[in-house]
């Protein structure tokens, strides 16, 4: 934002953001459009965009004669357009697959603003279909714009309202439903649908972007493309997530959508299977294949009959807490003072708090044995994240155990986080507690094989 | 020489672009090597591109034409020379100081002004060179100037930016990169559009080499240092040609390219006289199907198509010289590659050297249409690619009847002219880069302006230091001046005897075979200090110079074990005592004569003279 001083003084001269101004500064003369100014960087600075596309920065400060006037109204033209809209999507290849393209925000859906300066998030998802036509000749695509929020501001609210949409759409005829989502949370949120939606009728892909679509090097592209294809034809009818498999541009990889977890802050290939495999991989080409132990498909009979629904009760009253060395085991009293219902934590190791340690303010034992008693569901996950947990190993394990923590399997945190509070919304809380050990989604698998580890 | 052309009367527009590496520790925005490396790469990753809106949002005819071409690019990475920033992999580091610095050196030397902030902006690359698709680049100073003779040159700017990735020479299908010195700093320099001919621009970009160089901070050899020319006459086209290996021949492409842009207004006179046009892409696949052309048949047996197109009234037009190797159908044909194709066929051509009989030919023309005048092209490929490059093809045609399109061009290797590469860039490919801060210049500005260089006062320093001027200027153009620079502050030396060394004794020893480049600077700096403290006589420093890259010994060894030390003092008095009776000269040849390269010949005669 610029400072009041140079505001006012634009104001004063009728200038707004856009228009094309002469700027003369201690004796040089700048002609050009003016810029907004990003959140960085000193407000009295003025930028302006000369006619070879640079930017500069004219400093306004002192008393140094600057003299500013306005040649021509702000002339920025939007590479989007109605017409650009229908034409793509006339584009549709006739007979084509369904797929609805739910768009909630993130990256993939965002744009640098040159008239506010900020990062912003589409309002019209056909734009997502100007910047990439060849979705139309791959599914006959309804784009429908749920909401505009940064993957960090997501809530259950939102995953509430997502999987009604999802359910909506399956029932309404879609083949696949394709979910673009800010890559932050995505993981609980294909979590948190993995859980709700029930009988759904083919693939929920959730995709995104690391990289912003206004670079010609955005992922977003490819996951895109990628995620449409297996929507439209993948078989296997689960939620997941579909990112790329390794940096380069050659496939995406579809996640459990129970099993996956982002990795990496800014890779495009973040995404990972933690304690699984990809189900399958898709390559640019629409080629999909399938990993070895995925047999659930539906048959068209089947789908027919079919009605999807969303299960989207859900307890907020959830909270995600780490044991690490020097923690402070009152976090739990906390919550449970708090009126949460349960308490998933990140333990060490084989799934281990501080229980055994002479130092009493650091010891958890008897805060667990204390929420455990008064009805908060207490589930054990690894900070390890790979492999699986284990309350007969050591004796700590076994006194959280015998204290009423539920050990969570191989069960990612996030997940477990996720899953209890469904539980806690739909059933009471001693069937939670007997259910979190319990794979009903995918989050628990009794095998761990060999090649699933990094 | 006496020029070509009447560059005035032509209305010659010239300006340059001279692109240098800086050298620096680490690249412009992350902590990867600068050097080259040395050691292979060490993994391969792809990447696929597309044009964006810029930030105004409209697209850019450059970029889109490339990213139309969908192509998959390799990109080559380097251990110590390669990160996650350089694939768009990680958000870029704040930006590298010390180049900056060096930067705003460059900006200060050349009389330049510095905006008060600098913005990072990001340039659209859609050829692949760049992994991101983009190049970042700092407007880093306007308004400056340099001198040639008595003519200024205005520098209307300056930039900091990333160096691209390096091409590899053609692997199969995609196109590889070497991305080693993506990222690299690179200054870009800019001339206004006033170089009067092409002698004129030789000059101006010998001038900023210098200056470059002079500045100790520039990357040295092959590739670090390139120039872009753009060029114009009145009615032609704003042309900009890349890819100048040396400066050896850039007058002379410059003066092709005045004569391709008179041979295309030509062209189009005739053109506009015959009432020339384009027409439209016709199948002319069925006349093709028991083709004895070997080009066409292998197109056809993989489903590919032939596609015809007429040209009114450009018969001989086609195969028009229009330079060195040039005609106006290998510009159609460049534009036609763009989608793909090997190239066209066209009726100005003998088409028997494809095997297309009479016949065939015929056909086509009845198919087309044509006139006496008229004139066809062919192109067989895949549908698709066939389609478009047709298109591509068509639009090249049309365009010679207005003149001369604006492009990116370039040299052709061994040639003296220039071929097609993409339409020329506008300004709608730069957006800003917002995960970089805006940089308050204002701070680092005195000390840049501190380190300024002056081509004319080092030329003086040197002439006054060395005293011939011809041996001055040989230095200020030389690749060892910063070495003389070096040697002259820190041995005491003359700087005719610095000079003497490092130009003529250098090149008097890579002609006997011997390398001069093994002998370190120490072992040059020990030599001129004994010469300078009268410890060594200047035939001992040139004969022990000339030992070491053999014998492998350091200064002082070489000196003891062929007793060189110099005889000077109350030593050479006995020895001139011990010719007494001899006249001067006798004894001066007697002396000389046994103790050539230990007595300094001045000191002797002098001696002999007071003795007189």
């Amino acid at each position: 934002m610029y400072s009041e001083k140079v505001s006012s003084l634009l104001a004063r001269k009728g200038i707004k953001i856009g228009d094309r101004i002469r700027l003369n500064a201690r004796g040089s003369m700048f002609e050009g459009r003016l810029m907004p100014r990003p959140d960085a960087g000193s407000g009295d600075v003025i930028i302006i965009k000369l006619d070879n596309g640079y930017n500069v920065g004219i400093g306004m400060e002192g008393d140094a004669p600057v003299a500013i006037d306005k040649l021509q109204d702000s002339v920025i033209t939007t590479s989007f357009s109605n017409a650009s809209a229908s034409r793509s999507a006339k584009n549709i290849a006739a007979n084509s697959a369904k797929v609805e393209l739910l768009y909630t925000g993130g990256t993939i859906g965002s744009k640098v603003d040159y008239v506010t300066g900020g990062v912003y998030m589409l309002t019209k998802p056909e734009e997502l279909m100007y910047e990439v036509p060849e979705l139309g000749s791959i599914a006959s695509i309804n784009v429908r714009h749920l909401m505009s929020v940064a993957s960090e501001d997501i809530s259950y609210r939102e995953w509430q309202a997502i999987a009604r949409n999802v359910a909506d759409a399956f029932n309404c005829g879609a083949r696949g439903v394709v979910i673009t989502h800010g890559t932050d949370t995505m993981h609980y949120t294909s979590a948190a649908l993995s859980f709700m939606l029930k009988d759904l009728k083919g693939p929920v892909v959730i995709t995104g972007a690391q990289r912003s679509s206004d670079r010609g090097s955005s992922d977003g592209f490819m996951n895109l493309i990628c995620s449409v294809h297996f929507a439209a034809r993948g078989t296997i009818p689960e939620v997941g997530i579909c990112m790329h498999g390794d940096t380069s541009d050659e496939y995406c990889n579809f996640i459990r959508g129970t099993k996956a977890r982002k990795m990496h802050t800014s890779r495009r290939d973040a995404f990972r299977p933690v304690n699984s495999t990809p189900l399958a991989r898709i390559g640019t080409d629409g080629s999909i294949a399938y990993s070895n132990d995925v047999t659930v498909q539906n048959n068209a009979k089947d789908i027919k009959d079919m009605k999807t629904t969303a299960k989207e009760a859900f307890e907020p009253k959830v909270a995600l807490v780490k044991a690490h060395p020097d923690s402070d085991p009152d976090i739990i009293r906390y919550y449970s003072g708090k009126g949460y219902r349960g308490i998933i934590i990140e333990g060490t190791g084989l799934g281990h708090a501080p229980v055994s340690t002479p130092h009493k303010e650091y010891n958890w034992l008897e805060n667990i044995k204390q929420a455990a008693g008064s009805g908060v569901v207490i589930g054990i996950t690894s900070q390890c994240l790979y492999g699986r947990v284990d309350s007969s190993v050591y004796r700590n394990a076994r006194l959280m155990a015998d204290a009423g923590a539920v050990y969570c399997e191989d069960m990612l945190p996030e997940v477990a986080y996720v899953k209890l509070g469904f539980l806690l919304g739909n059933y009471g809380s001693e069937e939670a507690a007997k259910l979190l050990p319990v794979n009903i989604a995918g989050e628990i698998t009794k095998r761990s094989e060999v090649d699933w580890f990094v | 020489m006496s020029d070509a052309h009447d560059y005035a009367a032509l209305g010659f527009k010239c300006g340059l672009e001279i692109h240098q590496r800086l050298a620096t520790m680490e690249k412009l925005f992350c902590s990867c090597s600068a050097a080259l490396p040395e050691d292979a790469h060490v993994i391969d990753i792809t990447r696929r591109q597309r044009a964006v809106a810029g930030e105004t949002g409209m697209l850019d005819a450059s970029t889109s034409f490339e990213s139309r071409r969908g192509r998959l690019f390799t990109y080559e990475l380097f251990r110590r020379s390669t990160c996650l920033v350089d694939i768009d992999e990680e958000p870029p580091h704040p930006l590298n100081h010390e180049a900056l610095g060096i930067a705003l050196k460059i900006a200060a030397s050349l009389n330049a002004k510095v905006p008060d902030e600098l913005e990072v902006m990001r340039k659209e690359v859609v050829d692949g060179s760049d992994p991101s698709s983009f190049q970042r680049s700092i407007l880093c100073g306007y308004s400056g100037s340099i001198a040639i003779g008595e003519k200024r040159i205005g520098i209307p700017s300056i930039f900091l930016e990333e160096e691209s990735s390096g091409i590899e020479p053609k692997a199969g299908d995609g196109v590889r990169y070497n991305v080693s010195r993506l990222g690299i700093p690179l200054i870009e320099i800019d001339t206004d559009p006033v170089i009067s001919s092409p002698k004129e621009a030789k000059e101006v970009a010998m001038q900023l080499g210098l200056l470059l160089r002079l500045t100790g901070n520039v990357q040295r050899g092959i590739g670090s240092i390139r120039q872009d020319v753009n060029v114009s006459i009145k009615g032609g086209a704003r042309i900009e040609i890349k890819g100048f290996q040396d400066l050896e021949n850039m007058d002379k492409i410059i003066e092709a390219e005045v004569s391709r842009q008179l041979a295309l207004l030509d062209i189009r006179k005739e053109l506009l006289a015959r009432h020339a046009s384009v027409g439209n892409a016709v199948d002319a696949t069925g006349i093709f199907l028991k083709t004895g052309s070997r080009l066409i048949k292998q197109q056809l047996e993989r489903h590919g198509i032939v596609l015809a197109a007429r040209l009114t009234g450009f018969k001989g037009v086609i195969g028009r010289s229009i330079g060195d190797n040039r005609r106006l159908g290998s510009e159609i044909s460049d534009y036609a590659n763009g989608a793909g194709v090997r190239g066209i066929l066209h009726s100005d051509e003998d088409l028997s050297a494809y095997q297309i009989s009479m016949d065939e030919a015929g056909a086509v023309a009845r198919l087309l249409g044509l006139n006496a005048d008229d004139a066809f092209i062919l192109i067989s490929e895949e549908r698709g690619r066939c389609e478009r490059a047709m298109q591509l093809a068509l639009q090249r045609a049309d365009a010679a009847l207005s003149g001369v399109p604006e492009e990116t061009r370039a040299v052709a290797p061994g040639l003296f002219s220039t071929r097609f590469m993409r339409p020329l860039p506008g300004g709608s490919r730069m957006y800003p880069e917002t995960d970089v801060l805006p940089i308050d210049a204002r701070p680092m500005l005195e000390s840049a302006f501190k380190e300024k260089i002056s081509i004319e006062a080092i030329t003086a320093k040197l002439y006054s230091e060395i005293g011939t001027p011809q041996l001055a200027e040989q230095m200020l153009w030389s690749r060892e001046l910063q070495l003389y620079t070096e040697l002259k502050l820190r041995s005491g030396a003359d700087g005719r005897i610095i000079a003497v060394l490092l130009l003529e004794r250098f090149t008097e020893m890579k002609r006997k075979g011997i390398d001069p480049s093994s002998i370190g600077r120490d072992a040059l700096l020990r030599l001129l200090r004994l010469y300078s403290e009268k410890e060594i006589t200047r035939p001992a420093m040139f004969g022990i110079l000339e030992s070491l890259p053999k014998s492998g010994r350091d200064v002082d060894a070489e000196l003891d074990s062929r007793h060189l030390r110099r005889i000077n003092g109350k030593e050479l008095k006995r020895l001139v005592e011990m010719q007494k009776g001899h006249g001067a000269e006798k004894a001066f040849d007697e002396i000389m004569g046994v103790h050539r390269l230990t007595v300094d010949a001045e000191e002797l005669r002098a001696m002999l003279k007071t003795d007189a």
